[in-house]
């Protein structure tokens, strides 16, 4: 299969799955929530019966904000203008790939939500395989099926980044970079070189990014309960379909670009109040939900490429529970709306 | 030996025999060098200094000819230098233990080649009679401050006579320094050098004895003001910046330029070459202020930002000159230094750095507020030369106040930039715009270090990790404060008089607290305990606010609606004073009907009940209503109302923050 074929496959299987989509909404939003309550408990606390919440809930008080932010403490941290807009979605990405410090409580809950994210994905990359619906029984069953073989993946996978994070990032981006720029006058050779980190950077964690995921879904369609065999699976599986895996990816990266730019251009600055708070938010949400359509669509089109390289086009091992029983019968019932190579 | 600074060609000329390549005159003379207009500063301590720089071991080879009055009531039996490069000798000095101990970047990163020393060769005393005693070897550190005997930032020599009050010396001082890896803005970076306290400068005789503080690490500086007559020799082709005017240049045979520079009535001589800098040039006009030239002199990715740099100076030209009197020098040179210099943000006389950044959106703090800064520092440092070692709040206060008022008067609004992907992709965040109160007069970096330390307290002793927020954040505060409690007129009033006063003076605190008090016609002297004299937080705030029914003709029989009643709303507020510091503050009732009552509370107790009877209720109230007192620390708890709005406001912004844990969760999705 064509990297572009997998990768209309994947939209058209995510297109089926409008419940998945709804569903991994439903996990991000209801594992943000209680902190998003906590935030509010604090604000509210701070402002009391002070009238600088009036222009707060209108607009921004940003008197208001210097004075939480150098009074709170944990959570309160993470509650700066930031957060707000288009902001948000640089703040978040740039102190990824720089590696940024992040408070405890979100360290937390970003490991509980990875955990949970690994649980369903057993389920999700199962549905998406079979491209049909599964059922909840069904979801959950290939959750609960996979779980802990993802989990050993994921560990192993966290040994991996943890290396890259650690010390290849910190090599690149402290060290190599120190040494490059220490006699550099020009912020643009600076810029340059610090992008050159970025790619150099960028293709080690794609890299292993890549294998992860092929790993991960050669663990839900074959039915592999070695963790350390899926990795070299899907490494093996990389290198043998280097040209059409790295389209794929790119295609799906342009898609999740396309979303940031999309956004950009539509992102609500501070919010307001009445209609205009509203509209802020549904839009906000509505970027969030394509941001979960973007994860799924590079489930779905590898697991569709994946799919496509096989013997059997369609092919899932791991039964559901209940029918069929049979991995002939699932490619059979398959098999008209999976694209072959 | 101690002569009247008239002949001393013959010496001179003997002296660069001795030492080698010493300067031709010194600028003590003024009949030689020809200043143009009357002495407008004691000129008590001139220099004529010849310097050759080779770039590429990073050394300065210099001789200094410093003509020395003793403008003091006592007699001085020693002279005492400061040697500020030595600051970066090793780990050992005064100025790096205070910076190992305010936790900023270890030194570890620092190669051999990146410290800093500068070395006495030569030190001779020239008389008028031809005498000349070579002291170089009485010449010993000494650590005033702390007793630091790793420290040699300060070098004392005794003299063999004593110079009485009126009378002069000729000192002739040869010396080497490396240049370092750039420490508090002097230093090199590739092919750029930014030359700062570089010389063999001598300290300042008051009539208690010599001020003359080893380098520390949260103050500046202090001198007296002199002519400088300074000749460089740098490589052939590199463009020079300094302090004064190239009245000269001249092509040596061994590849390299001397630039001569000149300039009288300054305290300071600060210099930069490099062979990359963009030359541009402007000027400031004025119907009722005196011209200047601009020269700037910028990175070539920054060239686009010529303008902005220029106006910026206009702006401070004009409002400082309108404001507080006029800038006497006739020429600035604007230095935008090159990326990771660390050498920007800083003031020298008639020579400033700027800085700002390759993307660098219009509407934002930089490359304006910078340069308007350090322009101000012409006239905060440059012509009221305040004892940056003691006083640093008298200079950096003061301009950190003014530059924030400029801001506001010639730029605002201004937004908030946000810097992402290792600092170099920026982002305007339009929906917060900057504010004086905020980010000019730096309400929120003063109240993490309120309590510091008091004001009074010499800045050299400042505790390291607040010396900022109390020299620079506190005084713009309070003076804003002074502002909105007697008037912009008045203040202006009050800073001008005091400019013009002291200009070329060294004013000391209570110069300008006895300017404020006369000019104002009030004794601002409980403001000044409070604000200057003491550490204390101001913090009033409302406690509670309560408006209920008064029950009148006993009490309310059960079914009565009390609309139906002739009612009367007792309104009580209680106001506290959490914080130590007083300060007089209204507190203000506002009714559901848009009326208010007032009241004046002179803040002095803990707490203090207001009460009011009205047939409304009250809607809300408030301690200080007009913000006045910008140094109270938390604003918040200075209003209470009887409708708040708290839960709609935290839940408005915990919705938006939400959305960015949602996001951030996706981004590290990437993972699974």
């Amino acid at each position: 299969m064509a990297a572009a074929a997998a990768f209309r496959e994947g939209i058209r299987r995510v297109n089926h799955a409008p419940g998945l989509v709804a569903g991994m909404f439903a996990v991000t939003l209801l594992v943000s929530l209680p902190l998003a309550y906590a935030l509010d408990t604090m604000i509210a606390a701070h402002l009391g019966s002070s009238l600088a919440a009036e222009s707060l809930a209108t607009g921004t008080n940003d008197d208001w904000w210097q004075e939480f932010s150098a009074q709170s403490s944990g959570l309160g941290t993470t509650f700066l203008p930031t957060i707000s807009g288009f902001a948000a979605v640089l703040n978040n990405l740039s102190g990824f790939v720089d590696h940024a410090p992040l408070a405890a409580t979100i360290v937390g809950v970003t490991a509980a939500w990875m955990v949970l994210w690994s649980f369903l994905s057993g389920g999700i990359i199962d549905r998406l395989a079979r491209a049909r619906r599964t059922r909840s029984h069904g979801f959950f069953g290939a959750c609960g099926m996979h779980f802990w073989r993802l989990v050993r993946l994921g560990a192993t996978a966290w040994i991996v980044y943890a290396i890259l994070f650690r010390f290849v990032h910190r090599w690149i981006f402290s060290d190599a970079y120190s040494w490059l720029t220490r006699d550099l006058t020009e912020e643009r050779l600076g810029f340059a070189i610090r992008l050159a980190g970025y790619a150099v950077f960028g293709v080690l964690l794609l890299a292993c990014n890549i294998v992860f995921d092929y790993a991960r879904i050669r663990i839900v369609v074959e039915d592999r309960r070695s963790a350390i065999a899926a990795v070299l699976a899907g490494a093996r599986f990389v290198r043998r379909h280097a040209a059409g895996v790295l389209g794929l990816y790119g295609l799906n990266a342009v898609a999740f670009l396309l979303l940031i730019a999309l956004y950009a251009l539509v992102a609500p600055g501070a919010p307001r109040s009445g209609v205009s708070m509203w509209v802020a938010l549904v839009l906000g949400e509505l970027y969030i939900v394509g941001r979960h359509y973007v994860k799924l669509l590079f489930y779905a089109s590898e697991t569709a490429f994946f799919q496509g390289a096989l013997a059997h086009a369609g092919y899932t091992a791991a039964p559901v529970p209940v029918w069929p029983d049979s991995p002939a019968a699932e490619m059979i019932a398959n098999a008209d709306r999976t694209v072959t190579s | 030996m101690f002569g009247r600074s008239t002949a001393l060609v013959a010496l001179l000329v003997a002296s660069e025999a001795a030492i080698g390549g010493a300067p031709q005159a010194p600028s003590a003379t003024p009949a030689v060098t020809a200043a143009a207009v009357a002495p407008r500063s004691p000129r008590n301590a001139s220099y004529a200094i010849t310097a050759r720089l080779d770039p590429a071991s990073r050394t300065i080879s210099g001789n200094e000819i410093v003509t020395w009055r003793n403008t003091s009531t006592i007699a001085a039996n020693a002279l005492r230098f400061h040697l500020y490069y030595n600051a970066w000798r090793n780990t050992a000095s005064t100025w790096m233990r205070e910076r190992r101990l305010s936790g900023r970047a270890p030194e570890e990163k620092y190669q051999q080649s990146d410290w800093g020393w500068i070395d006495v060769t030569n030190l001779r005393i020239i008389g008028a009679d031809g005498s000349g005693g070579d002291l170089t070897n009485q010449l010993r550190f000494i650590a005033p401050d702390d007793g630091n005997t790793a420290d040699r930032t300060v070098a004392e020599v005794p003299l063999a006579r004593a110079v009485g009050p009126g009378e002069t010396v000729n000192v002739q001082i040869a010396w080497s320094a490396h240049v370092p890896r750039t420490f508090a803005r002097t230093g090199a970076i590739g092919n750029f050098f930014f030359i700062a306290q570089w010389f063999p400068k001598i300290g300042v005789l008051e009539n208690t004895g010599w001020n003359c503080h080893q380098f520390h690490l949260s103050t500046e500086f202090f001198a007296d003001f002199g002519t400088y007559d300074v000749r460089l020799t740098l490589p052939r082709g590199w463009i020079v910046g300094a302090t004064g005017i190239e009245r000269d240049r001249r092509d040596e045979p061994d590849g390299t330029t001397t630039h001569h520079y000149y300039q009288d009535d300054v305290h300071d001589f600060a210099w930069t070459t490099s062979p990359d800098y963009v030359e541009r040039h402007a000027t400031f006009e004025h119907q009722s202020l005196p011209r200047a030239d601009l020269r700037l002199l910028l990175q070539k990715e920054h060239a686009g930002q010529a303008e902005r740099h220029f106006e910026a100076a206009r702006a401070a030209l004009k409002y400082y000159g309108e404001w507080f009197g006029p800038y006497p020098y006739g020429h600035l040179t604007i230095v935008d230094p090159a990326w990771q210099s660390a050498a920007d943000g800083m003031e020298y006389p008639t020579l400033i750095t700027a800085g700002t950044s390759w993307l660098q959106p219009p509407h934002t703090e930089d490359p304006e507020d910078v340069t308007v800064h350090e322009a101000g520092h012409q006239f905060w440092y440059g012509i009221v030369a305040t004892n940056e070692f003691e006083n640093a709040w008298m200079d950096e206060g003061i301009n950190t106040f003014a530059t924030a008022r400029v801001m506001q008067e010639r730029y605002a609004p201004t937004y908030t930039l946000t810097r992402y992907f290792g600092g170099f992709v920026p982002y305007l965040m339009r929906d917060f715009p900057r504010s004086r109160e905020r980010e000019g007069d730096r309400l929120g970096t003063y109240r993490t270090g309120a309590k510091g330390d008091a004001q009074s307290t010499p800045s050299w002793q400042y505790w390291p990790g607040t010396a900022g927020s109390i020299t620079y954040d506190k005084t713009a505060l309070w003076l804003h404060t002074l502002e909105r409690m007697v008037g912009w007129e008045v203040l202006q009033r009050i800073l001008s008089t005091y400019f013009m006063r002291f200009q070329f003076k060294h004013p000391k605190p209570q110069d300008f607290f006895d300017v404020a008090n006369e000019v104002s016609g009030r004794d601002l002297t409980w403001f000044f305990d409070q604000v200057y004299r003491s550490s204390n937080v101001f913090d009033y705030g409302v406690d509670a606010l309560r408006s209920d029914i008064d029950v009148i003709d006993g009490a309310i029989p059960a079914g009565v609606k009390t609309e139906l009643r002739q009612a009367s709303y007792r309104t009580q507020v209680i106001v506290r004073r959490y914080g130590e510091g007083i300060f007089p503050v209204d507190v203000r009732v506002v009714f559901e009907n848009k009326e208010e009552v007032r009241w004046h509370w002179d803040g002095r107790d803990r707490w203090k009940r207001f009460e009011v009877e009205k047939p409304v209720r009250a809607s809300f109230a408030q301690v200080d209503p007009e913000h006045v007192l910008l140094l109270d620390v938390r604003y918040t708890n200075n209003s209470l109302s009887m409708e708040p709005q708290s839960a709609r406001a935290a839940r408005k912004w915990s919705l938006a923050w939400l959305i960015w844990l949602q996001d951030h969760l996706l981004t590290y999705g990437f993972f699974v």
